[in-house]
């Protein structure tokens, strides 16, 4: 038999409060669905199959854009399945620059900021001098997305470390970590930016870009997900960009469209990697600038003591 | 004597303005008339094809059917004038020195195989014997099965005659292909038998894609006007392997990467400062408590 403690009102009191707070609640939740189901104005609609339908006017909802957030999320989870690598042939490279203009122009960049850039090499006093492009190394281990105290950069499965702007607030410790120099910050407006004014930020190319923040070579995330080649490897007119996934071993050169095995490639041509001592994995490998193919014609600044 | 004057005019114009002129390229003159050492033969010329295919066609394009680059200044066709105008010895000074957008082909083709890649442009001369006869594509129709079974791709090639019905096509290299992200990579290549019949097996380290289908595409070469063939997601290669590169916890910023130890013990660390805190006043009550009594 159940005693009538003062406990046990209590309990009796809660539930029945509790009950009557949630019929209370859903009637008045119901009395705001109700709506007028005819206003009797109408209106006639295109659907995406090519009907002319009516529908009452009533009956209208915004339709569904894909909003930032949605764009971040998507941006986050990268391409299912796919491990994207990249091999730079420096024996093509002739500094022709035009991975760099694609680049700028796609990642809407100012002219002294670069996602990716050529430089002029010398390993040592007495070796050959050689062009040498160099992107983000989408590190499989990166330094930068552990240092960022926002969780703005990240690293995706698909192997792309990203930016997104809307989270990152511009405190520059990913620079700081980055031993390949990869990362520029947006120290003035942006290039274009009264034109890209109020337009969405796409997360997978970084732009439009923001005062502020940081931004980095993406691999072309966006183009990727079109199937298309990244900005810098269609635009090479040289043929030293391939590019491909690793987990189906194969690369394809952006200049001839040729595709070929991977492994076989890095293997072959002895293809190494930057600053592997750091333990960083890089995803972008270099074929040695053996039997080139042009003639290095840059002026090296003498710095070898 | 006046027409010879003029002509002796119009030779020194043209020899001052020569160096002014960028889209002209000097070679120097013992190059000039340097004899090709390899000799004008079929096979030579066919060598000469594979490497104008190899190395060359990616700019130059196709002979004779003006596809180059739009690159500045133009790389000429190879059956053109322009090109046909040079010297033996100068073009094959310009195909080993390379200049702006023309690479330097010194280290990369041998001093021989430049010869006989000159010798296939000199195919294309008005006044040379053509030795290779290109053809105009023949029209052609692949038709191909996979055994999954035993990873055979089974190809029948047949080409259309001149009285307009299909014949076996004999003889004849077909191309398999595997579908990539950005491309089509090759495994390999068949010859077709009397029967136009070709069977070709799908080499054991072909990665497909999860469950291991892959897309296999069947050509002809450029003799023929076939449609590709394409048997999609045939499941005859290895399934792809997709390893994790994230770990869901890891030491990083925001909760929900959070290591489960880190947050036990940061939440066991702070409750414990409130409990001693706690602990503290509760005995500074009952000190206060004893000192009432």
């Amino acid at each position: 038999m159940e005693r009538n403690t003062r406990r046990n009102f209590i309990r009796k009191l809660g539930a029945t409060v509790g009950a009557a707070g949630v019929v209370g609640g859903t009637s008045i939740l119901s009395s705001c669905n109700s709506v007028e189901t005819s206003s009797g104005d109408k209106i006639k609609l295109l659907t995406s199959s090519g009907e002319l339908v009516e529908v009452d006017k009533s009956q209208l909802t915004p339709a569904e854009m894909p909003n930032l957030s949605e764009n971040q999320k998507r941006g986050r989870e990268g391409l299912p399945g796919r491990s994207w690598v990249m091999v730079i042939d420096l024996s093509k490279c002739r500094n022709a620059r035009e991975c760099m203009k694609a680049c700028q122009n796609h990642h809407q960049l100012r002219p002294e900021q670069h996602h990716i850039n050529v430089l002029q090499m010398q390993d040592a006093e007495h070796t050959a001098p050689y062009y040498m492009p160099k992107p983000c190394q989408h590190c499989d281990n990166p330094p930068c997305t552990k240092v960022c105290p926002v969780n703005a950069t990240f690293k995706r499965n698909d192997g792309i470390v990203l930016i997104d702007n809307e989270r990152c607030i511009g405190c520059r410790f990913c620079i700081a970590a980055c031993p390949y120099s990869a990362r520029v910050f947006n120290w003035f407006e942006p290039r274009d930016a009264e034109k890209y004014k109020g337009v969405t930020y796409n997360i997978e190319a970084n732009v439009p870009q923001k005062k502020g923040t940081i931004s980095k070579c993406l691999f072309s995330a966006d183009r990727l997900r079109d199937g298309k080649l990244p900005s810098c490897v269609s635009a090479c007119p040289n043929g030293v960009y391939w590019f491909g996934d690793r987990n189906e071993d194969a690369v394809t050169n952006g200049t001839t469209k040729e595709t070929v095995s991977f492994s076989k490639l890095i293997k072959d041509n002895a293809a190494y990697t930057l600053m592997e001592e750091l333990g960083t994995k890089p995803r972008v490998y270099y074929l040695p600038p053996k039997d080139r193919a042009f003639p290095f014609e840059g002026d090296l600044i003498e710095h070898h003591s | 004597m006046k027409t010879k004057v003029n002509r002796l005019m119009i030779g020194i114009l043209m020899f001052l303005a020569l160096p002014g002129m960028g889209q002209d390229w000097q070679v120097p003159a013992d190059q000039l008339n340097i004899e090709n050492p390899s000799s004008y033969n079929l096979e030579n010329v066919k060598k000469g094809k594979d490497l104008y295919l190899q190395n060359c066609k990616s700019c130059h394009g196709d002979p004779g059917k003006n596809n180059h680059l739009p690159l500045v200044p133009p790389p000429p066709d190879i059956t053109s004038e322009q090109m046909q105008a040079n010297t033996d010895g100068g073009l094959f000074y310009k195909i080993t020195k390379g200049r702006g957008g023309m690479p330097q082909f010194e280290t990369t083709i041998s001093a021989d195989d430049r010869w006989r890649l000159i010798n296939f442009i000199r195919n294309y001369n008005s006044e040379k014997e053509q030795l290779l006869i290109d053809a105009p594509p023949v029209n052609a129709k692949i038709l191909a099965s996979v055994n999954e079974a035993e990873k055979k791709v089974e190809i029948l090639a047949e080409y259309e005659d001149k009285s307009g019905s299909y014949q076996q096509l004999e003889n004849a290299p077909v191309f398999i292909s595997a579908k990539k992200a950005f491309g089509n990579l090759l495994l390999g290549q068949a010859l077709t038998d009397k029967n136009g019949r070709s069977v070709f097996s799908v080499p054991e380290t072909v990665i497909g894609d999860e469950e291991g289908n892959v897309t296999i595409v069947v050509t002809l070469d450029e003799n023929y006007k076939a449609e590709q063939v394409v048997l999609e997601e045939a499941k005859v290669g290895k399934p792809k392997e997709v390893p994790q590169l994230i770990r869901k916890e890891v030491l990083w910023s925001t909760n929900e990467n959070v290591q489960i130890w880190l947050l036990l013990s940061y939440l066991g660390a702070a409750g414990a400062a409130w409990i001693a805190i706690g602990y503290v006043i509760f005995q500074l009550i009952k000190i206060k408590r004893f000192s009432k009594q």
